[in-house]
């Protein structure tokens, strides 16, 4: 038995205990900061880290802390600087690029960087057997597109060459505005021979290459740990060119889905930088602490996807019907609250100087009518909708929000299913769905990132949807040099985007995350690029980086395309 | 005190003093016991609640008030109306539906098949008993959400196939009390009296051994039912439960406490019908045990 005294003692001595522990326990963003290590919420687990095969911005985060393209964004999102590449001439006709490599550029395992490691990782991108839903981004380059259709098996003939070690020289299909931005993407990043054929044929998917201990970069970190659902940690590549520069020992990735969940972790000092925040928590920072809280327009777009491959969405009255009766704006302010914009078209307002004139509307008698004429009149017979999202809470707030839209305004019956991040993506891919959520981040600032999207042979498109005159317009703004010509034929495209409507826009993101003090050269900017290579971490107090942080706010007026130093 | 059980009397003594069944029995002490018969009420008003839902509130369950939003308690929303403006008491109630459909289906499927393997095992013994307990060791081992899992993605997602994965989850442990329990009550002599008598197995087992081991059984399934009310909410979080717009308890808490710091009433209703719920299931436990094995 316990008397009252023991008792007394126990919970005195239980006390001491836990206040002790609050004393002495140094949280991760103290230890982190104090050491060098970036503890950073990254979304999900990630399907793969090889960028030839991933299209996320999960992985993509994670290739821009572990390769490096030829060129790379300087920190505050408005200018391209070298990166493995020191310089490049460019030709007359603006069609040949000439890219001279650095001598002192190393792989993490001390080879060095040549121009073939180029030629090879395009070429690998490009394989037809490899499957990368990204290889139309490489279409630019002369020849390259036939080469990956099939249509010619010569590598020799697409126009990528290496005269000797350090020299890349690139022949384009037509002059390309944007090419330069291009290179930033990760389907540009070179990837080490040696280390992708010791497991597998270089068009083999999800070999062990990108494992902890084979993995071999370029970039300013190189891969130590993956522990699948718990962490993937990154740690400086001291073979980099620039490292220097580099800062940071170690980035601690850790795929939180949950943004609750993260934002308590930022509260409790485990991380230093969120992936997303809760949308109810907003209000909340606005007050408290401001200096962490990061909101900033975002080049990207939310929207559904429809399968047109499969009845009912294969009518484009339904699609029609079905992107009239969602109310946008009460989506933004009541559900999402972050300021974001109501999207009637698919790029996102003001593209480097491009607004889509073509845009839907939100128009309940219009979208019965067009459900009536497609044969379900008051939504009878209508077969009923499944609507697919990858588990996240504001996801499913939006769906279930757009779901009772449907029904209250179509009388159209949704069920929702939410799927794990690969499961998602698989679906998607196998056109496995009638009704996906999905987000498109642009990947250079050009509407063209948007609408090339969406052609027959784009590997992202998983709608099923295919226009001939659109896949036309695109490729002839492809061809086209002069700006207000291909903003023209961009409408064009775009206008028919909208009209047979393979994806219903919803809104314009805006970034989210919460940043803490002790992290520096993070600068918010539209492209939401935040290059590891220049964060740094200093202890502070939490009022005196608000201001230092909080600095420097851009529009999309500031960015422009191509200008590199 | 003295251990419970200490005085206890011999076995259908009190049947033979009055003259009453036990089951009549069991019921005249239940109804004495104040905490169990509070149980008993509670649960009877919810589940008469959820029954009526349609004829107690005006709103519907899903129809939503984007306008509205979140809003504390007030004369319109006595619970106050979640983040799309749906109105809290409503959705609670209709969530009672599934939480006690769930809860109880799925308990009586673990009781059915629980009990019966786990008696026959204990009762039967030798090879028979290894055999049928290694088959529980192996289905242990499974990880249980993977199982369900399975479950769904082969026969889809339905409501029906919910309560019934639970339940035949949910039986293992319950198995395992049994036989223990049986092992014990074997050796009774009553046992070797109905033996003796020359009942059949099944009778002795039916008759004799499962009532005897009723208390504690009952016992277990009271905690078992709170345990799967909050299973549903986990599987449908992963979406293979219940679907939105439908609710239930465990989805309401599970959604309350994303935003418990901004909207604390969207986590303290749901919670409190789940807490007092349990409480009552456990006053009501205690109480049948004890009614029960005063025999």
């Amino acid at each position: 038995m316990i008397t009252g005294n023991a008792l007394k003692a126990v919970l005195s001595a239980a006390f001491l205990f836990i206040a002790s522990c609050g004393f002495n326990y140094e949280t991760n963003v103290e230890s982190g900061t104090r050491q060098g290590i970036l503890h950073i919420g990254n979304g999900d687990e990630p399907r793969e880290l090889d960028p030839h095969v991933v299209t996320g911005r999960i992985e993509s985060d994670l290739c821009l802390a572990l390769l490096e393209g030829l060129v790379g964004w300087h920190p505050e999102g408005k200018r391209l600087i070298p990166a493995a590449a020191k310089s490049w001439e460019q030709s007359e006709d603006a069609r040949t690029y000439r890219f001279h490599l650095r001598e002192d550029a190393k792989w993490s395992n001390g080879d060095p960087v040549t121009a073939a490691d180029f030629v090879y990782s395009w070429r690998r991108a490009l394989l037809p057997a490899l499957g990368n839903n990204y290889a139309y981004m490489l279409y630019y380059i002369r020849n390259a597109e036939r080469f990956h259709q099939g249509e010619i098996t010569d590598f020799s003939q697409v126009g990528i060459t290496a005269p000797d070690d350090l020299t890349l020289v690139v022949e384009l299909e037509n002059p390309t505005p944007f090419f330069l931005q291009l290179l930033t993407h990760m389907s540009y990043y070179p990837v080490h021979q040696a280390t992708v054929e010791a497991f597998g044929a270089a068009d083999e998917r999800g070999t062990r290459w990108t494992r902890p201990g084979n993995h071999v970069g370029n970039g300013p970190f190189k891969l130590k740990e993956w522990v699948l659902n718990r962490s993937i940690v990154v740690e400086k590549n001291e073979h980099y060119w620039d490292a220097g520069t580099v800062k940071l020992n170690q980035i601690v990735f850790y795929p939180i889905q949950n943004a609750t969940t993260e934002e308590r972790m930022f509260r409790a000092g485990q991380l230093h930088i969120t992936n997303n925040m809760p949308v109810d928590k907003i209000a909340h920072y606005r007050q408290e602490r401001p200096g962490a809280l990061k909101i900033f327009p975002f080049f990207s777009t939310y929207y559904y996807l429809f399968n047109t491959t499969a009845t009912p969405l294969d009518q484009v009255k339904v699609r029609q019907a079905l992107t009239m009766s969602i109310d946008r704006q009460q989506i933004v302010d009541k559900i999402t609250k972050a300021g974001e914009i109501p999207a009637f078209s698919y790029t996102p307002p003001d593209t480097n100087g491009y607004t889509a004139t073509a845009q839907v509307r939100y128009d309940l008698e219009r979208a019965r009518a067009l459900l009536a004429e497609a044969g379900y009149p008051d939504g009878t017979g209508f077969p009923g909708l499944e609507l697919m999202y990858n588990t996240s809470e504001g996801h499913r707030r939006i769906a279930i929000a757009i779901q009772q839209m449907w029904k209250t305004n179509l009388n159209i019956d949704v069920t929702l299913t939410n799927q794990d991040w690969k499961v998602y993506l698989d679906k998607r891919d196998g056109k496995d769905y009638q009704v996906a959520r999905a987000g498109w981040i642009g990947d250079y600032l050009d509407p063209n990132t948007f609408l090339d999207m969406y052609t027959t042979s784009s590997g992202n498109n998983d709608t099923g949807w295919s226009h001939r005159r659109y896949d036309a317009l695109i490729a002839r703004a492809g061809a086209t040099t002069d700006q207000d010509r291909r903003f023209a034929l961009f409408q064009d495209a775009e206008s028919i985007l909208m009209t047979e409507l393979p994806i219903m826009p919803i809104y314009t993101y805006v970034s989210k995350s919460l940043v803490s003090p002790d992290v520096r050269g993070w600068r918010p900017n539209i492209l939401d690029i935040h290059p590891f290579k220049y964060i740094s971490l200093v202890p502070s107090a939490d009022e005196l980086s608000a201001d230092d942080l909080s600095a420097d706010d851009l529009s999309a007026d500031d960015l422009s395309a191509d200008d590199a130093d | 005190m003295a251990e419970p059980g200490a005085n206890r009397t011999p076995v259908n003594a009190g049947a033979m003093r009055i003259s009453t069944s036990p089951r009549q029995d069991a019921w005249r002490r239940l109804k004495k016991n104040k905490a169990a018969m509070f149980g008993l009420a509670v649960l009877a008003v919810l589940a008469v609640l959820s029954l009526l839902a349609p004829w107690i509130t005006p709103y519907s369950y899903s129809a939503q008030d984007l306008e509205l939003g979140p809003s504390p308690p007030s004369p319109e929303h006595w619970l106050g109306s979640d983040l799309f403006g749906r109105d809290l008491l409503t959705r609670m109630l209709y969530g009672s539906r599934i939480s006690l459909a769930v809860g109880f289906i799925a308990t009586a499927v673990a009781l059915f098949i629980g009990v019966s393997w786990g008696a026959t095992a204990g009762y039967l013994g030798g090879r028979v008993d290894t055999i049928m307990m290694r088959i529980v060791d192996v289905l242990y081992a499974l990880p249980f959400t993977i199982f369900i899992i399975l479950l769904m993605v082969v026969f889809g997602s339905n409501i029906i196939l919910l309560f019934l994965a639970i339940g035949a989850v949910e039986w293992l442990t319950m198995a395992r009390i049994v036989r223990g329990q049986v092992l014990h009550v074997k050796q009774k002599d009553f046992v070797e009296a109905a033996v003796s008598l020359g009942l059949s197995r099944f009778q002795i087992i039916r008759k004799h051994v499962i009532p005897n081991i009723m208390g504690t059984v009952i016992v277990y399934a009271t905690l078992t039912v709170p345990n799967v009310i909050l299973l549903e909410s986990f599987l449908s979080f992963l979406g293979l439960g219940i679907q939105p717009p439908q609710s239930s308890w465990g989805l309401l808490i599970s959604y309350g406490v994303e935003t418990m710091e901004e909207y604390p009433w969207l986590l303290i209703f749901p919670a409190t019908v789940l807490s007092v719920t349990l409480f009552s299931l456990n006053f009501l436990g205690d109480g049948l045990r004890d009614a029960l094995s005063e025999r």
